[in-house]
C-alpha cells in the first residue's frame, strides 16, 4: 500500500515501503475512462473462443491524474525533531520536567515525508536510540562523556582497538552509566562481532572516533589555526589512532585563503535541504570552491542517478584560478 | 499491491472532448457505445451516431489505480490515517483522437 505524507504547509509526497515520490497533478483536456473488463486486440486474438460480445463497465473517468517523480526522502526534519530534546543522560533533570514532544516510530511516520524504510535507516545513520519507546538523539556532550568512559577503559585495560569485549565494558562501566547507553555507544562507534567462543566484541571505528573528537574541539571556537588544531587533535585521540583531515569531510572546512591556514566547523546537516538554497548557503560561506572541497557538502543532494558533476553544472559556474578549476555562484550572492 | 495474487489489469480509453448523456440523465448506468476491433487490431468506437477510429497504445509510464481505504473524509489528528491501495494497473490505452465522423446510414436517393 501507499501512503501520502505531508503537513498542511508541505508539498505532498507519496511513499511506498522504501521509496519517496514527489506528487504533481497533471491535467489533460482529454477524458480518461477506466474500463476494468476491457480486452485488447492481442488478448482477444489469443483466445478466439471468447470472441463474443462482452459487456464491460466503465468504472469511472477523470480529466486529471497524479504524476510521481522519485525524490530524495525529506529527512532533515527528522534530525530537527529529535534535536528538540536531546537525551542528556539519566541524571538530567530535564527529562522529568520536559514539556517537549518525544516521538515514537508512529509519530515519525506521520510527520516525516519519507518511506518507513528510509526513516528507519536514517535513524540508524544518526545513531538515534529508543529510550522508553521514544526515539532520542544523544546530547553531544553526553555522547562524548560515554565515549570517553569507553576509550579510558580500553586504555587502562590495554585492549586492542579491534577487540573490545562487551561483557567487561558493561560490568566496569555499568555503575557509571545505564548499560543500554554503554552498549549504544559501542554500537555507534564500533562494529559488533562474535568470536568463535560466542563472546561479543567491538572493533572500534577509528575514523568515526577521530571525527567526533575533532567536532568536540572545533565547536568551542569560531576557527582554529590549522597546524595548532592538527597537533591538539592528534594528542586528544586514543592511543593507536591516527588523525587525518579527510576524516572531517562534511564536518569541517579548511580555509585555504587565510594566512596561516585555518579550520572551522561546518556541518553538512546544518545546511539547507533544498538544492538551490544549499548552493546559495555554500557560496555565501566561501565564494570559490574546488570540486574536492565542495563534494562532501553536496553529495547528499544527488538524485538516484545524478552525479556531483551534474549538480555543479546546473547550480554553479566554473572558472580556473591559478591552474585549478573552481566553482562559484551563478548569480550574485548578497 | 494487495499481495493476494496478480493485480487486475484495466484498460484506459482516452477521448477528446467531453462525453454527455443523450437525454438529460446521468452518465452512470448509461451505455457509452460499442467498441470493435478491426482485423488489424484497430479499435473502433461507435458513440451515438458517431464513429471514432483510434489506436492501441502501450503506456510508457503505466498508471496505477488507487483506492482510498480507511480514515475519515476529513483527516484529523485523532482519526486513523487513511491508506491508498493499488487496485489495478493500466498498461494499455485506446486513444481516440481523430474527429468523430457521423454515420450516415440512409442516403435518400433523389427522385
Amino acid at each position: 500500500s501507499l501512503v501520502i505524507r505531508g503537513e498542511k504547509d508541505e508539498h505532498a509526497v507519496l511513499c511506498s515501503k522504501d521509496k519517496t515520490y514527489d506528487m504533481k497533478i497533471a491535467d489533460t483536456s482529454n477524458m480518461l475512462l477506466f474500463v476494468p473488463g476491457c480486452k485488447t486486440p492481442e488478448e482477444l486474438n489469443a483466445d478466439p473462443a471468447s470472441c463474443n460480445i462482452i459487456h464491460p463497465q466503465i468504472a469511472g473517468f477523470s480529466k486529471n491524474y497524479w504524476e510521481l517523480r522519485r525524490c530524495r526522502p525529506k529527512l532533515k526534519k527528522l534530525r530537527k525533531l529529535l534535536m528538540e530534546d536531546p537525551y542528556e543522560g539519566p541524571d538530567s533533570q530535564k527529562d522529568q520536567t520536559s514539556t517537549f514532544s518525544k516521538y515514537t516510530t508512529e509519530d515519525l511516520l506521520n510527520l516525516i515525508q519519507a518511506s518507513e524504510e528510509e526513516i528507519l535507516h536514517q535513524l540508524q545513520v544518526i545513531d538515534a536510540c529508543k529510550i522508553e519507546g521514544y526515539w532520542r538523539i544523544l546530547d553531544f556532550d553526553y555522547e562524548m562523556k560515554l565515549l570517553n568512559h569507553v576509550t579510558q577503559l580500553i586504555d587502562s585495560e590495554s585492549w586492542p582497538l579491534s577487540k573490545v569485549p562487551l561483557g567487561v565494558c558493561l560490568e566496569e562501566l555499568g555503575t557509571l552509566e545505564p548499560r543500554e547507553m554503554i552498549e549504544h555507544i559501542l554500537l555507534s562507534y564500533g562494529r559488533k562481532y562474535t568470536d568463535d567462543a560466542g563472546e561479543v566484541f567491538f572493533e572500534m571505528r577509528e575514523d568515526k572516533i577521530c571525527r567526533a573528537i575533532a567536532r568536540m574541539l572545533l565547536q568551542n571556537a569560531v576557527k582554529f589555526n590549522l597546524s595548532d588544531f592538527e597537533a591538539v587533535w592528534q594528542q586528544s585521540v586514543p592511543e593507536g589512532m591516527t588523525t587525518r583531515l579527510d576524516q572531517l569531510q562534511g564536518l569541517a572546512l579548511v580555509d585555504k585563503n587565510s594566512r596561516p591556514e585555518t579550520i572551522f566547523l561546518l556541518k553538512v546537516e546544518d545546511l539547507p535541504e533544498d538544492n538551490q538554497e544549499r548552493f546559495n548557503s555554500l557560496f555565501g560561506i566561501q565564494q570559490k570552491w574546488t570540486e574536492v572541497d565542495i563534494t562532501p557538502y553536496i553529495q547528499d543532494l544527488c538524485a538516484e542517478k545524478q552525479t556531483v558533476g551534474a549538480l555543479l553544472t546546473k547550480y554553479a559556474r566554473s572558472s580556473t584560478l591559478n591552474g585549478v578549476k573552481v566553482y562559484n555562484s551563478r548569480r550574485p550572492i548578497s | 499491491s494487495s499481495g493476494t495474487g496478480a493485480l487486475a489489469q484495466w484498460v484506459l480509453v482516452e477521448l477528446q472532448g467531453e462525453v454527455e448523456p443523450r437525454q438529460s440523465g446521468d452518465l452512470a448506468g448509461s451505455l457509452l457505445g460499442d467498441l470493435h476491433y478491426t482485423q488489424e487490431g484497430v479499435p473502433v468506437l461507435i458513440v451515438g451516431h458517431h464513429i471514432l477510429y483510434g489506436k492501441v497504445v502501450q503506456l510508457e509510464k503505466p498508471f496505477a489505480v488507487l483506492v482510498k481505504q480507511g480514515g475519515a473524509p476529513q483527516p484529523s489528528p485523532t482519526e486513523p490515517q487513511s491508506h491508498y491501495t493499488v487496485t489495478a494497473l493500466i498498461k494499455t490505452k485506446l486513444l481516440f483522437k481523430t474527429r468523430p465522423k457521423p454515420i450516415i446510414t440512409h442516403v435518400p436517393k433523389k427522385v
